[in-house]
């Protein structure tokens, strides 16, 4: 990854830091509000593949894990192993397949949200599982959907120029950057 | 050429689940807790005025649509009446546990009652920034005296406690969380003892420890216990029993409280310098 794609990556994951901490969380049905950090490597992985998911999905958790509540790193190992497994899985799938980005963002979410609240309780924070799930994971799950696609924009413009082993973005990014 | 490809990805992968790993046990770790503490609290520092100035922007825009000329100053003045009428009621309510309390025993008259404890009166910006944790942010930190442990009233009652405290700005957990508990006291004379349990966000809180038929009625209220090594003062409003019964062959009375709090009014909290005394 080069200098300027990194520079693009930290910008992209602030901004959606932001968007999450301020508009998101405000966003509030029975208790559970929309998760826009898995989706920076449910993106990635789709565009660049295993690692680069891997690799942001761990940068993103880090950044998010400074100013969250829960344990310091857990977001940081969720959103690593997310982007890997996702990079992994949809190796085989046509990248520009319309129902893949939705169906990802989806799955990608509720797993990971499952995953988070699980580790947490493994690791003595019992209250992670005291949560209504079907509700949450129908909150997060719908908006990632929904969310996919904008923060998919952001992602394709962070990585622009990437030579990437999915070959998505360097094909499209003179094209479609924004 | 794929295969070293494959190889380095997977050692990638393994590097970053490696440091994650390291870094939880350094935040778990009593000993070494410090150190993510620190860096959670420089990086607080920085986060806090960039989101305040995020919500500065945009908090207009949403004003706007919520179509009401002066909406802002309305919502200031709501905001500190809101704080003046959880103060009242705090005030109320603890008035008729003092006078039961005094009735009885006129040697606990140097209990440490809330009144009598110095406050810091302290914002909330930000609310349940996870879905996993129920939680309140505050304006104010250790530079202000503001430390991990104290508990945080407001709005008619028992908020939380201090669990994280940064230079500027500190974490609450609501007593809804479902770490927290709350030992309490209730019944003619505050003869019966109890456990508050959270449950998490948006689900009831339980009473539990309490013997089967314990008379109770609705709308009873809890106050904290003080017991010794409490972790809160006595005589603070926690709950409000809403429902109650005891099934056959149970070990203790099933009981769902609210909170006397109403957690979704905390423009403004009282954060209380207490520690449990040793």
């Amino acid at each position: 990854m080069t200098a300027r794609s990194m520079l693009r990556v930290a910008l992209v994951i602030f901004v959606v830091l932001m968007v999450q901490q301020t508009v998101m969380v405000s966003l509030r049905i029975s208790g559970a509000h929309p998760d826009l950090l898995w989706l920076l490597p449910i993106t990635a992985a789709l565009l660049d593949g295993p690692e680069t998911g891997a690799i942001i999905g761990f940068w993103a958790g880090l950044v998010f894990d400074l100013v969250l509540p829960t344990p310091f790193g857990l977001s940081a190992l969720v959103g690593c192993l997310l982007g890997f497994v996702t990079g992994s899985l949809t190796a085989a799938v046509d990248p520009r397949a319309a129902w893949l980005k939705p169906v990802a963002a989806l799955a990608g979410s509720v797993a990971a949200d499952m995953l988070f609240a699980v580790l947490g309780a493994i690791l003595g924070q019992q209250q992670m599982v005291q949560v209504d799930f079907l509700t949450l994971f129908l909150v997060v799950g719908v908006s990632s959907v929904v969310l996919v696609l904008p923060v998919n924009r952001l992602m394709r413009w962070a990585l622009a120029g990437e030579s990437n082993s999915r070959s998505l973005v360097a094909a499209q990014a003179g094209s479609r950057a924004w | 050429m794929a295969r070293s490809r494959r190889s380095r990805r997977t050692l990638t992968v393994i590097v970053l689940v490696v440091v994650s790993l390291s870094l939880i046990s350094l935040d778990l770790n009593g000993r070494t807790h410090s150190l993510t503490s620190g860096v959670k609290s420089v990086a607080n520092d920085v986060y806090a005025p960039l989101r305040q100035g995020v919500l500065d922007i945009i908090n207009p825009i949403g004003d706007f649509f919520a179509g009401a000329f002066n909406y802002g100053s309305v919502q200031s003045q709501n905001e500190q009446l809101q704080r003046t009428i959880g103060q009242l009621r705090a005030t109320q309510a603890e008035r008729g546990f003092e006078e039961s309390q005094l009735r009885q025993v006129m040697a606990l008259q140097n209990l440490p009652y809330l009144q009598s404890l110095p406050t810091v009166t302290a914002q909330t910006i930000d609310e349940y920034s996870s879905n996993f944790t129920a939680t309140i942010t505050l304006d104010k930190g250790r530079a202000d005296g503001v430390d991990v442990g104290y508990p945080v009233v407001g709005a008619g009652g028992l908020v939380g406690q201090v669990i994280q405290s940064f230079h500027h700005t500190s974490v609450v957990r609501l007593i809804t969380d479902g770490q927290s508990k709350v030992g309490v006291v209730f019944g003619p004379g505050n003869q019966h003892n109890g456990i508050v349990d959270g449950q998490g966000p948006g689900s009831s809180m339980t009473a539990d420890l309490v013997p089967p038929h314990t008379p109770l009625h609705k709308g009873e209220v809890l106050y904290t216990s003080g017991l010794q090594a409490a972790s809160f003062p006595p005589g603070i409003p926690v709950a409000t029993v809403q429902s109650f019964h005891t099934s056959a062959g149970a070990s203790q009375e099933t009981i769902e409280v609210d909170p006397a709090a109403k957690l979704n009014e905390l423009a403004y909290v009282d954060v209380v310098q207490w520690v449990p005394p040793a």
